[in-house]
């Protein structure tokens, strides 16, 4: 005769194996309370890990990002503030210029102004941050340009001394230039002393920059170039407006042809200035996309955290109501183990 | 009826009650024990009136046991497969940890593209080659736990396989006793709860199906259908690997001959030996795969080609490199173990004195494939050449069972994803699985166990039958006294 219906270790297994897992579920929900994130990600996402994988990347991809872009911004800064004192310099030699012609004492007193100017220039061009020289296009670690009135005479100077004595047989110190003429001293201008400052001359004579500028990745799509360098045709003709006045010996010179002199340095002065407020407007355009850049990025960079949270985080307060309900599970899970081995006819007979 | 024949009634009353006691009091002791059932005294009335103890059988049911043996075997099969995968899961960890090979091939990207914002700076070159070459270390060692994994595996199989041929001996030895005492009618019911138990063990190495013939004579076949046991125990054969790389196949199991594993017709679909089987030849070979494609992937990505004006030499690696190395790997093809090789070019290395700006300039395979043929310190191009490579998809080996056409980044993650989707649907299967055993063993239990307070009553039932018995002995001992005084 078959009377049982429950046999003894089933009913204690069935406590013991309730016990068992409430422990384990206990375990997990209290590690979830203290982090504030799933005990096993991987195991409770499943394929859904390959999308926080992912979106952590890009988190660590856009962050490095608005971090590299910060030291484009400072570069871009600099060369701005360089190129504005570089303009700045360039309009009161204008203004120099024009008070020379109508004073006695002008030719010296520009040639001086002038020779400060070009130091000025050039030491500008040779501004460097964290190691790199802003106006040295890719070659940021050559020194672009040599300072001009440095011992032993640098090539620059050597090539304008070498072709204003090829043309007038005289060197610029020489008292003698006072019979230069203004038209003569045109032509040399125009021609020989122009060929100076143009593109290859420049680099050989003036220059180590490249005129390859440093292209950064500005955001994930966006590869720019963000500098300029010393090669530019604004920064040659103001060099050369700059040198003329600085290095042809115009405290010597008649009145005609310092005056055909201070024209030229004045007219190529002024478009130096024109060309380098458009270098300066191109800069200013790739500043406003990195800043536009940074701020979009900036702004992922939030809805992606907010993302992985979303994944991975577990609701404090539910977590801590599933702690508190389980641990009520488990004592009356220890409380009815107890009486149910209290629960014997034994007791009884 | 007469007085002696009463007398003869209540003795074998007497002798009756007390082998039932014995059967109760054999039930008590195994009221701990799980698959113990509960033995039945069957109890006859003889021609004269008398009862006599016919026979002790226990109480059984067959499809309850038979389920219990699938799900035992199946049970095992998943938690073998879940630990080998949780081990797996070291590789990656918590996302949050940034330690999967995927979160590293990220940094490394990061890591050149701080490069490219300071070209000239030395020491960003160092913190991308440092970051190149964690990522080359951790793929190795992700190798090594893949190979390990499998190498434990195999050392599992030859255990099980050991513990098999232990069981089906001892099988072999209580069934034989079986098949002797029914033909000699003796209580067999224990050495029958014994073969259960071996049974049982047993479905836990190999999915097994089962048929009793007569004089309780039992047949074991695996569940694909190879004999396990009849009569005689068969022998199970595996002979272990030692040592474990991404090449070598490990060997099957064999039943008399037959291979029950693998893919062959005879495999068996449920068992640990299943479990690990799966995971040494299935698995880990594919997440190895995964990791392989993802070292040919960066060494796609860091090759240099031929800079020359008319290139005529092919493309060689770069930053990281392989012994089959300075040639690229077949592209979409897998390279078995290449995880395992990858490494960093001596020449760019700083540990190995090597020039980290090589990284800038191109020419870590030689001369004609230097890019900054000018040497400036602010070239970018290499270096935004090899960010573009990092964003574009490239064609990944289909065996690797990920989408083939995927960035190196999201191929990382997609092999993260199958891990832990592997991961979680494993651990729902054991939950299933453990589940199911549980309520195959409770039900079971419940039907064919021991219940110690009804074991109580029926003793108290046998000590009012022994009374009662006693009783009427001493009754008619009286009457007989009486009977007897009447005569004298």
């Amino acid at each position: 005769m078959k009377t049982t219906f429950i046999s003894t270790q089933a009913i204690s297994e069935s406590t013991r194996l309730s016990i068992a897992k409430l422990q384990l579920k206990l375990a997990g929900a209290q590690k979830e309370v203290v982090t504030g994130r799933l005990a096993d990600v991987g195991l409770s996402l499943g394929y859904k890990t390959g999308e926080t994988v992912s979106l952590r990347q890009e988190y660590e991809r856009i962050r490095t990002m608005i971090d590299t872009n910060g030291v484009v911004e400072n570069r871009l800064e600099l060369t701005q503030a360089a190129l504005q004192a570089i303009v700045n310099a360039a309009q009161d030699f204008v203004g120099d210029l024009l008070a020379a012609r109508s004073s006695d004492s002008g030719p010296a007193l520009v040639k001086r102004q002038a020779e400060m100017a070009l130091s000025g220039l050039l030491d500008k061009l040779n501004t460097a941050s964290n190691d790199a020289y802003l106006f040295a296009g890719i070659n940021t670690d050559v020194r672009p340009v040599t300072d001009y009135f440095q011992v032993p005479t640098p090539a620059s100077r050597q090539s304008v001394a070498d072709a204003f004595f090829t043309q007038f047989g005289i060197t610029q110190s020489d008292p003698a230039v006072v019979n230069i003429t203004a038209a003569n001293m045109q032509t040399f201008l125009d021609t020989t002393f122009a060929g100076l400052f143009d593109a290859a001359a420049w680099a050989a004579n003036w220059s180590s920059a490249s005129d390859q500028n440093v292209r950064s990745r500005i955001s994930t799509f966006e590869l720019v170039e963000t500098s300029t360098n010393a090669n530019e045709a604004a920064i040659r003709k103001l060099a050369s407006a700059f040198t003329m006045v600085a290095d042809l010996g115009t405290e010597n010179l008649n009145q005609s042809a310092f005056y055909a002199l201070v024209d030229t340095a004045a007219q190529r002065a002024g478009e130096a200035v024109q060309e380098l407020s458009v270098l300066q407007g191109t800069l200013g355009t790739v500043q406003e996309r990195v800043s536009i850049a940074k701020e979009t990025m900036s702004v992922q960079v939030d809805i992606i955290a907010s993302h992985i949270n979303l994944l991975e985080a577990v609701d404090p307060a539910e977590a801590s109501t599933r702690v508190s309900t389980l641990l009520t599970q488990l004592e009356s899970a220890y409380a009815l183990t107890a009486r149910l081995h209290q629960l014997s006819v034994l007791n009884y007979l | 009826m007469t007085l002696s024949a009463g007398l003869e009634v209540a003795r074998s009353g007497l002798a009756v009650t007390a082998g039932q006691t014995a059967v109760v009091s054999r039930n008590v002791a195994n009221v701990g024990n799980p698959l113990a059932s509960r033995k039945i005294a069957n109890v006859v009335t003889s021609p004269s009136g008398g009862v006599a103890l016919a026979s002790i059988t226990r109480v059984t049911n067959q499809a309850l046991f038979d389920n219990l043996l699938a799900a035992t075997s199946a049970s095992n099969a998943q938690q073998a497969i879940m630990a080998a995968l949780d081990r797996l899961d070291q590789t990656i960890n918590d996302p949050e940890l940034d330690a999967s090979p995927a979160a590293l091939v990220g940094k490394l990207a990061d890591a050149i593209q701080q490069y490219a914002s300071g070209p000239h700076d030395g020491t960003r070159a160092q913190s991308a080659v440092m970051a190149a070459s964690r990522l080359a270390q951790a793929l190795n060692s992700a190798t090594r736990t893949v190979q390990d994994v499998r190498a434990q595996a195999d050392a599992d199989i030859a255990n099980s396989v050991e513990r098999l041929n232990a069981l089906l001996a001892q099988f072999e030895t209580i069934n034989t006793e079986i098949v002797k005492g029914t033909r000699a009618g003796a209580d067999i019911t224990d050495y029958l709860d014994a073969r259960d138990r071996t049974l049982a063990a047993i479905s836990e190495e190999v999915g097994v199906r089962t048929i009793t013939r007569a004089d309780n004579d039992m047949v074991v076949f695996t569940d694909s259908g190879v004999t396990l046991f009849e009569t005689r125990a068969r022998t199970v054969t595996f002979a272990p690997t030692l040592i474990y790389s991404a090449t070598t196949v490990g060997n099957p199991v064999y039943v008399d001959g037959v291979p029950i594993t693998g893919s062959g017709s005879m495999a068996i679909g449920t068992g640990r030996l299943t479990g690990l089987v799966s995971v040494r030849d299935d698995a880990a070979v594919t997440y190895q795969r995964q990791l392989d494609e993802i070292a040919r992937g960066l060494i796609e990505i860091f090759a240099e080609s031929d800079q020359s004006a008319v290139p005529a030499l092919p493309d060689a690696t770069g930053l990281f490199t392989w012994p089959g190395g300075p040639a690229v790997p077949p592209a979409g093809v897998v390279v078995d173990g290449l995880a395992g090789v990858i490494a960093l070019a001596a020449s760019v290395d700083p540990l190995q004195g090597g020039n980290p700006a090589l990284l800038r300039d191109g020419g870590i395979a030689g001369p004609a494939y230097v890019y900054n043929t000018t040497g400036a310190a602010g070239f970018v191009d290499r270096l935004q050449e090899i960010l573009d490579r990092f964003a574009e998809p490239r064609a990944f080996d289909p065996s690797s069972n990920i989408d083939p056409l995927a960035t190196i980044g999201g191929f990382g993650a997609a092999s993260a994803a199958w891990l832990q989707e592997a991961r979680r649907s494993a651990a729902a299967e054991v939950e299933y699985r453990t589940t199911l055993l549980e309520r195959s063993a409770e039900a079971l239990s419940k039907e064919t166990g021991v219940n110690l307070d009804e074991e109580m009553t029926r003793l108290l039932e046998l000590e009012r039958a022994y009374q009662a018995s006693s009783k009427l002995i001493s009754t008619i001992d009286t009457m007989l006294g009486s009977l007897i005084a009447a005569i004298r």
